[in-house]
């Protein structure tokens, strides 16, 4: 019985693993093609390829601002928004979740069309910070949850003793309640990074300028310029790119003390 | 992302009665950015989105210039367009089969074959699950292309059982982008189920286990009515993002071969931006929104239901 | 009475926090002493790249304290005409000079995205050294000139002689009808089964390039026409866009061309000049007058071998019928932008973009047919390549794209009808119905003639 599940497990376990081997393969393979095959000669002549400021960092550090940008929003927002929904009971309590809730199912592809149009409007076009706030606002829905759910979990206690000594809501917020949760944040802050690092639709749609896109795009033009030949540059790119959303990743898995933390966060 | 539960409340504050009304409005005033964002970024949009449909806004050419309002011209093209209905049809499928079949019923697998196995095991395989959920989008798309191509790992593995591989993403674009969407996006059922299933009490199953029920009968009648919840929820969520899917239909297929994988999002994406038809596109994009809509509707309202 | 203060307060935060992230758009642009270039850049096209670097040298140190900022888009034909398209929306992104294709002139003048420039060109000395027909490639509907030509191109078969020779067929080839081509392509496949003896572009994937470089030869070489100038109609129901149709369906049926899949691909054009026509795997394809320049030296497949290896021919009409040959024009051209702070500073940098030392490096590096007549005089160009003159000839029999504003929308249907017979999804005499559907949805039963 164990013995089966645990067979059944690995098999299935592979077919995951089986599409990112190639990503492996072929990144240490100079004449890496389609097929995932073991390099005749491994080097990380691809590694240093695409290790250039024009190709790797700067889209990288793009990366960085656009997905930072978008978690300090979203955790500032969320928190703010959280306080009072998790501490005051209140008839637009109710609503306003719901409305949160509902928010969350909007499809977001569906919404970039409109969203360019308002971009084109408001003269927004081509501006980091503006993506930074449209990105912020497609997550946050998501953010006001999580936050909420931390929050909930904060003892009372230690607040109405601050009240006590006279401190105001936001003191006492600032002061008594976000240290308590702080790990709870660093889950928000992390998982709403990763959700940024991976966009590649929205900055595609709002970022024109080479000098101000993330390494989603700059991946996706490298790609279509080298498609035909640079496939082992592709996959070396590819890796960097992934590093750190997979040890963010791993350091909210382990941080929390189970490597499921995050599911348990979602589910509040 | 995420399965929020409403019926946890938090802690409530202090009695209403101990303070003034204007001190509880102040309280209230946090909310405000979150509130200004969502209205600029979010509803405004969708309003646009609806507006917008009724004109003939575009790109380029006189349109670009000088917006005209047509009606409803742009929701009857719908149905005299030979694409859209094709379009409609495939995001159907796609949704059908890969987020409510794929996705849902082999995450719960994993996470069923996770309790009754070793913790190592579980682990491992929980991570290369994972792996292919947390890496950016464009190069989990990138190693699903590679992957299916005709050069790729899957003809080289048929090729070791001596079968004749296809050229998967002209031949059977569907099947591909379905299961490059599975292979993707189940970590995130397998997580919600993963959590589910360490909620059921052991004593239940147990209690069956004397009874002398079967596995598939304790399954049947026990397990997963308990977590009938969760699997409601993850079927909305699942359906809601995979509906949103375009990165990875745009890496692989581009919608082709001859518009065979074009879903709604990638044909709003075709008409608005690659044909400079910002009215038609906004159209088919309402559309989808009203889906998503209609989704988020029947999940706000299963989540109140679950609500003890 | 604190609350409307503190929400105001706030209000003000977050209006701010906007209001900086719109300024913060527009980095230094509006003291009119930057201006914008917006052009293509790509792996294999560095050529207008190395014109705008030098230009804007020369520029700014002719224009002390201006900055000439180059935004060059990393993109495909296709992909690039979207990304102009969504910055010219918007006056903060619109680039004050631009590099243009041909047939999105007129559509983007109608969208007000161009600014006109006839006042400007009387008052230019240099204008009068360009050709008539490449200035009407500027030309608006109104008449007025929006655009200035960098060069112009021609469209022919490029075959390799070795793939040919050891087919048992003569070189020079010069087929005369499209039966010569299907024979010729057969005897190769006969002797190789391994190469692909004739391809021609088909499907959605090639973008402008399955038109240009495939459909427009074979349907303008049957005496039919994708629009009447003189009615000013589109034309519907012809039976030489069947038969053209119906030529790529036994082109692709008997392998002749690349697989379907390939064709697809809209990266499939770098394997031909890359690999297939080099390495001797590819009999005959039907490109540009600038295919040289992939493959002489500096360019992205170098190949020194071709100038004996390739030769050129005229494509035929379909029975040999007059003028006996087909080739089609385009091309891309500078423009300004509609939108521009400083006009006079944009249309001089254009004016040194494509100045005769300019215009003579593009043309040369990029394998143009040059515009300029100063240009065109020069033995450096006529002696750029062997195949200049071959393919400057084909002026003759040349055509160009329907200048209209509906012109883009059509395209892409024509490409869509080539995707769905090479794919086996419609036959022939569907595709062309259904083409014939769709034109009559995007320009109206009034602007259609059946002929």
């Amino acid at each position: 019985m164990r013995f089966g599940a645990n067979a059944a497990l690995v098999v299935i376990g592979l077919c995951f693993v089986l599409p990112l081997a190639w990503l492996l393969l072929a990144s240490v393979d100079p004449h890496a093609g389609y097929e995932t095959r073991w390099p005749q000669s491994a080097s990380l002549a691809n590694f240093a390829a695409v290790l250039t400021p024009g190709l790797l960092f700067q889209p990288l550090a793009n990366s960085f601002i656009l997905s930072a940008g978008t978690a300090i929003v979203n955790l500032v927002v969320a928190v703010l928004a959280a306080y009072p929904l998790s501490r005051c009971q209140s008839r637009f309590n109710k609503p306003f979740l719901y409305a949160i809730l509902f928010g969350t199912s909007l499809p977001v592809t569906a919404i970039m069309v409109p969203v360019y149009g308002l971009f084109v409007q408001l003269q927004l076009l081509d501006s980091m910070p503006a993506t930074i706030f449209f990105m912020a606002t497609t997550t946050l829905p998501m953010a006001i949850w999580m936050t909420k759910n931390f929050m909930d979990s904060v003892p009372l206690e230690l607040e109405e003793a601050a009240w006590m000594d006279g401190a105001s809501g936001l003191a006492t917020l600032r002061r008594v309640v976000m240290p308590l949760m702080r790990q709870g944040l660093g889950v928000v802050f992390i998982f709403v990074f990763i959700q940024a690092w991976g966009n590649f639709f929205v900055p595609f749609i709002l970022l024109l300028s080479t000098s101000k896109q993330p390494a989603a795009v700059s991946v996706f033009s490298f790609f279509g310029q080298h498609g035909a030949i640079a496939y082992g540059e592709l996959a070396a790119f590819s890796i960097l790119y992934s590093v750190p959303v997979l040890v963010l990743y791993t350091v909210v898995a382990r941080g929390s003390g189970s490597a499921f933390a995050l599911s348990g966060a979602m589910k509040g | 992302m995420a399965v929020p539960d409403i019926s946890q409340r938090g802690p409530l504050g202090p009695g209403p009665r101990l303070r003034g009304a204007l001190r509880r409005g102040l309280r209230w005033l946090p909310v405000l950015p979150s509130v200004l964002l969502l209205a600029l970024f979010m509803a405004a949009p969708v309003a646009w989105s609806f507006y917008a449909s009724f004109t003939d806004a575009a790109l380029t050419g006189k349109a670009a210039l000088n917006p005209q309002w047509v009606g409803l011209d742009n929701y009857a093209r719908m149905l005299t367009d030979p694409v859209f209905p094709l379009s409609a049809w495939l995001t159907v499928v796609f949704v059908a089969v890969s987020a409510i079949l794929g996705q849902n019923a082999v995450g719960l697998v994993i996470a069923l074959l996770m309790t009754r196995s070793g913790g190592a095991t579980a682990s491992l395989v929980g991570t290369a699950v994972v792996a292919a959920w947390v890496l950016p989008e464009i190069v989990a798309a990138f190693a699903a292309y590679a992957y299916f191509s005709q050069d790729g790992t899957l003809n080289q593995l048929l090729g070791t059982f001596g079968v004749q591989g296809a050229n998967w993403l002209y031949a059977f674009p569907m099947p591909a982008i379905i299961l490059a969407n599975v292979w993707r996006g189940t970590a995130f059922s397998m997580l919600v189920y993963r959590a589910a299933l360490s909620d059921v009490p052991r004593d239940i199953s147990e209690a069956a286990l004397m009874d002398g029920a079967r596995g598939w009968q304790r399954l049947a009648f026990i397990t997963l009515p308990v977590i009938r919840g969760s699997i409601a929820t993850n079927l909305m969520l699942t359906t809601l993002q995979t509906l949103a899917v375009f990165t990875l239909i745009w890496v692989m297929t581009a919608g082709g071969p001859s518009n065979a994988s074009t879903t709604l999002p990638v044909l709003a994406y075709q008409e608005a931006f690659k044909l400079g038809d910002i009215g038609y596109g906004t159209a088919i994009a309402s559309v989808l929104i009203l889906i998503g809509m209609f989704f988020g509707a029947v999940y706000v309202r299963l989540i109140r239901g679950a609500k003890p | 009475m604190r609350r409307p203060v503190r929400t105001g307060a706030a209000l003000l935060g977050v209006v701010g926090l906007l209001a900086s992230a719109a300024c913060s758009a527009q980095p230094q642009a509006v003291n009119g002493q930057t201006i914008k270039i917006v052009y293509q850049k790509t792996d294999s096209f560095t050529a207008l790249d190395k014109v705008f670097q030098d230009a804007k040298q020369e520029f700014e140190a002719a224009h002390a304290g201006v900055t000439v900022d180059l935004e060059p888009i990393q993109a495909n034909d296709d992909d690039y005409g979207t990304k102009l398209a969504l910055a010219q929306r918007s006056p903060d992104t619109a680039p004050d000079v631009f590099y243009e294709d041909t047939f999105k002139v007129r559509s983007d003048v109608d969208a007000g995205y161009l600014l006109k420039l006839d006042s400007r060109l009387s008052a230019w000395d240099e204008w009068s050294k360009f050709n008539e027909a490449a200035k009407a490639a500027g030309r608006g509907d109104d008449g007025g000139i929006y655009a200035v030509p960098l060069g112009t191109d021609t469209r022919a078969i490029w075959y390799n002689k070795t793939v040919l020779q050891k087919a048992g067929i003569p070189v020079p080839w010069h087929p005369k009808t499209w039966d010569d081509i299907l024979s010729a392509a057969r005897k190769m496949k006969a002797a190789d089964p391994s190469v692909i003896p004739f391809s021609m572009y088909a499907g959605k994937g090639t973008g402008e390039g399955t038109v240009m470089q495939s459909f427009y030869e074979l349907l303008y070489g049957t005496g039919s026409s994708l629009y009447s100038e003189s009615d000013k109609k589109w034309v519907v129901g012809s039976k030489g866009f069947t038969d053209s149709l119906q030529f790529l369906k036994t082109l692709y049926d008997e392998k002749l061309s690349v697989t379907p899949a390939d064709a697809l691909d809209s990266n499939v054009w770098k394997k031909v000049f890359g690999q297939w026509l080099p390495q001797g795997k590819m009999g005959a394809t039907v490109e540009g007058s600038y295919a040289p320049s992939f493959w002489q030296k500096g360019g992205s497949y170098e190949w020194a071998g071709y100038a004996q290896d390739m030769g050129v021919a005229m494509f035929p009409t379909q029975f040999g019928q007059d003028p006996h040959g087909v080739s089609m024009s385009g091309g891309w051209t500078l423009a300004l932008g509609a939108k521009t702070k400083s006009p006079d500073l944009a249309f001089t940098f254009l004016t040194t973009a494509v100045n005769k030392k300019n215009a003579l490096a593009f043309d040369e590096n990029n394998s143009q047919i040059a515009v300029r007549a100063d240009v065109a005089s020069d033995p450096g160009y006529q002696g750029a390549n062997p195949f200049v003159k071959d393919v400057s000839d084909l002026v003759a029999v040349t055509h160009y794209r329907p200048a209209t504003a509906d012109y883009p929308k059509i395209s892409l249907a024509v490409q869509q009808a080539t995707e769905a017979v090479i794919t086996g999804k419609q036959s022939p005499a569907e595709a062309a119905a259904e083409y014939d559907a769709s034109v009559k949805k995007l320009v109206g039963e009034a602007k259609v003639m059946q002929k």
